[in-house]
């Protein structure tokens, strides 16, 4: 696929849906969520030894020290671990472990500063949705959420992030507000952890190294190079796996 | 070129702030601020001033009075900061930038606070704010009288210029000549800005709108001991580099070496008042669990536009049941947040907006009111640059989640992001108040803030939001994605002319209270469409030059030293810490 044309967009797509991501290139370098990504040769953890201690510090004790959940109970962290694989589309193994680092984050009560007012706290906001999927999915027929067929999940949590879910916990929690809730958490976890900066090329800690080169098209010589600008052939023939 | 434009280009960059030596008081081999000989005052010690809160306001005010000869104690909620340490190239690590203490937020359009629009610790919202630095314009300052909406100020731009330009040095800010509002130029060049940033100037171009580069915060080239910028682009987690100007290197260090104490980890829990005379006596606050009483002649509060207002409600007393300075019903009203809707755009070449600086280039070619467009006032148009966390937020406001929402971030290095910030109406039912029984970490009730807009602001936003669209369809973009957000907060205790209207005069007083000032944003009536950082230094830099000079009663202090008793009273160590040695000034 030429990403120079933006034919994988899903605003440019009928149905709003991208193209499967088995199309995708598979990481040859490093990790990425489900190993595939953009990037195949970028690893950002390469870099570590030009990232200032501190950062260093954060960055690799959020990839090495997941702890198991000890804020949800069992059943919560069943519902919410596949909520969050669904919403950040992780079908498969390896996977950035999104509900531990949000049930490690309300374990500590770390707080944002703000809450939206006739919300529960954040910590609650969360055990609420697990009850609340559970019931959306019984609504559809299903045991509980978990164990939903694929189309009534997605169903669901379309529902939840459009305000449309009614009935049980539902009529007390605002489901649009709990979703900014949830997926904040979701995404900071997600997005915060280095397998996913390989994914999407991003340059990761950049203290006290800097950029030099600022322009359009152009990259540092660490930066990963986007799969689609290699010739195939050419890049089978340099790596010498041709006829592998 | 005549001859004084050409000195001037020569010296650009090479010019000193005058009375302000932080630069150079830093240390060249790490980043954290020289406090060995800082000042310590016993809490039973009267001081002249005791500022609450170390950022944009509190932290000028406490620069400008101890070089005065004032002995001043600051009192900061959160840490001293040691950027080495403390702070990391990293979103998610940055979190205790923020003031993360619980706070309800409600009204018709609720504000997300957090690290939104709230800091925590020596520096304030400055350690994490992008760097955009401009000036309010000269039309900001009596809206009412021109627009019959909002207010005006009880002051103008003219009693503000000269600070402006004072502070312009200190900083230093850089950027373009400025053609907008009070035209003037930097004193540092612009910085260079990387390829987004040229296809959306282009773009803007193209359908007459003229976008310049700056105006920022971020020093060209290196500055006393700062360093130079190396455009990494984490400038909202905490400038690592020290490039980037936040009371922390712009004001503190100097405060600390003309004998200002910043006690860090104490947070202010109420202001004590003597019902006989109704002057405030000084500041209680907790300090490791403790409560402790700082006695002081004066009082400034600087807690900025929620905190501030908490503070003065949860100081209640026999003379003040509602209150401090709350007589009137107006402590926490008129409180503003700007419309900054985001719109990124989708561009063929690889972008890879996590680098440079995020505030590049801005225009504010429609800032004043037009009355073509059925509004009052305007908006100026920004740069923004989010890094990845931010660009899923992005992406999830624009609709999208699953494989969609992985689909647009493995796009990220192919995006720009341009934003507003729209200047909306200050409304009396916008107002920050205490939540009904919900208390923070040490029983402090919390403040909650309601937000409602009214017409004029969703006017104002619809439009500018277009004008993204315009700019980014002449720029050629693919895509287009879009995400409704709000930027900044001012107002609260509001300057004015009618006690009954305002919670502070001209001269930031509180009415009624002749100790008590409140030095920070919270005193804005209007807002304009700039980013309010410089102006609230101004604000500070204004009341510092007329509390020092004594056309205002803050208790002692001027008696004092026009008596020739400069020296300390009663201190348990140095009152005055001598200048590091190595200071250029040192003695003066």
């Amino acid at each position: 696929m030429d990403y120079r044309l933006a034919e994988h967009l899903p605003n440019l797509r009928p149905g709003k849906q991208p193209p499967a991501a088995d199309e995708l290139p598979r990481q040859r370098n490093g990790v990425t969520p489900q190993l595939h990504g953009r990037y195949p040769d970028y690893n950002v953890l390469d870099q570590r030894e030009h990232w200032d201690e501190a950062t260093r510090r954060v960055v690799l004790d959020r990839l090495e020290n997941v702890p198991p959940p000890r804020f949800f109970t069992a059943d919560e962290a069943r519902t919410l671990g596949t909520f969050c694989d669904l919403v950040m589309a992780q079908d498969r193994d390896p996977k950035i472990p999104v509900l531990n680092m949000v049930d490690a984050k309300l374990f500590a009560g770390q707080l944002d500063g703000f809450r939206f007012d006739g919300m529960p706290d954040d910590g609650e906001t969360w055990r609420r949705v697990a009850v609340g999927l559970d019931a959306a999915a019984r609504q559809h027929g299903s045991r509980d959420f978990a164990g939903a067929a694929h189309d009534v999940q997605r169903d669901v949590i379309d529902a939840l992030s459009n305000g449309k879910l009614h009935g049980e916990v539902w009529d007390d929690l605002d489901p649009a507000r709990a979703w900014s809730v949830v997926m904040r958490a979701i995404l900071s976890a997600f997005y915060s952890h280095p397998w996913a900066w390989n994914e999407i090329g991003f340059g990761g800690p950049a203290y006290p190294r800097g950029y030099a080169r600022l322009g359009a098209g152009q990259r540092e010589r660490w930066e990963g190079a986007p799969a689609f600008e290699r010739d195939v052939v050419k890049d089978t023939r340099e790596r010498g796996v041709e006829g592998t | 070129m005549s001859l004084r434009h050409g000195l001037r280009t020569l010296a650009r960059g090479a010019l000193r702030p005058p009375e302000n030596d932080s630069a150079f008081l830093l240390d060249v081999h790490r980043r954290a601020v020289p406090r060995e000989r800082m000042a310590r005052y016993a809490d039973s010690f009267a001081v002249d001033l005791v500022i609450v809160g170390a950022g944009a306001g509190g932290g000028t005010l406490a620069q400008r009075l101890a070089r005065r000869g004032w002995k001043v104690v600051v009192l900061e909620a959160g840490p001293f900061w040691d950027p080495d340490e403390d702070w990391v190239s990293d979103e998610a690590g940055s979190h205790e930038l923020f003031w993360t203490e619980d706070r309800i937020t409600g009204g018709g359009d609720p504000v997300e606070l957090g690290k939104n629009n709230s800091g925590c610790g020596v520096g304030g919202s400055m350690v994490h704010y992008a760097g955009y630095c401009p000036r309010f314009h000269p039309s900001d300052f009596e809206v009412f009288s021109r627009d019959r909406v909002a207010a005006d100020w009880p002051i103008s731009y003219r009693d503000l210029k000269p600070h402006y330009e004072r502070l312009e040095l200190e900083l230093p800010v850089a950027g373009d000549r400025w053609p907008w509002g009070d035209p003037h130029r930097y004193p540092h060049t612009a910085h260079p800005i990387a390829g987004g940033a040229d296809i959306a100037r282009e773009g803007a171009r193209r359908i007459g709108i003229e976008m310049r580069v700056g105006p920022v915060g971020i020093a060209n080239g290196s500055f006393g001991n700062r360093p130079h910028c190396i455009y990494r682009g984490f400038c909202l987690q905490g400038c690592k580099v020290g490039a980037k100007a936040s009371p922390l290197v712009t004001h503190i260090p100097d405060a600390i070496a003309h004998g200002a104490e910043i006690r860090e980890r104490c947070m202010a829990t109420g202001i004590e008042v003597e019902d006989a005379t109704g002057r405030v006596t000084g500041v209680i606050f907790l300090c490791d669990g403790e409560e402790r009483f700082q006695r002081a002649d004066a009082v400034a509060v600087a807690g900025y536009s929620i905190e501030t207002p908490r503070l003065l409600l949860n100081s209640t007393s026999r003379r003040f049941p509602h209150g401090l300075a709350n007589d009137h019903d107006q402590v926490g009203r008129y409180v503003m947040v700007q419309g900054a809707p985001q719109l990124a755009g989708r561009f063929p070449d690889e972008l890879r907006m996590y680098k440079a600086p995020p505030p590049e280039i801005s225009s504010e070619q429609f800032y004043e009111t037009d009355p073509a467009r059925g509004f009052a006032r305007g908006f100026s148009i920004q740069t923004v640059g989010p890094l990845p966390i931010d660009w899923a937020q992005h992406v999830l406001a624009d609709g999208h989640w699953g494989p969609a929402l992985r689909e647009y971030m493995r796009d990220y290095n192919h995006w720009y992001t341009l934003g507003v910030l729209c200047e909306l109406l200050p409304l009396p039912e916008n107002r920050v108040s205490i939540a009904d029984g919900v208390c923070d970490r040490n029983g402090i009730p919390v403040a909650r803030m309601d937000y409602t807009q009214c017409d004029n602001d969703r006017a104002n936003i619809e439009f500018a939001r277009r004008k993204l669209q315009e700019i980014f369809d002449a720029a050629g973009a693919q895509d287009v994605l879009t995400i409704d957000r709000y930027a900044h907060l001012v107002g609260g205790c509001r300057m004015g002319s009618d006690p009954e209207r305002s919670v502070v005069d001209s001269d930031h007083r509180a009415w009624g209270i002749p100790n008590l000032f409140v030095a920070d944003g919270s005193v804005m009536p209007t807002e304009g469409s700039a980013n309010p950082a410089l102006t609230i230094m101004a604000l500070a830099s204004r009341l510092a030059d007329r509390l020092g000079a004594g056309r205002l009663d803050a208790g002692q202090a001027n008696a004092r030293r026009s008596a020739g008793r400069r020296g300390p009273r009663r201190l348990p160590r140095s009152a005055r810490a001598p200048a590091p040695e190595g200071s250029p000034t040192a003695g003066r």
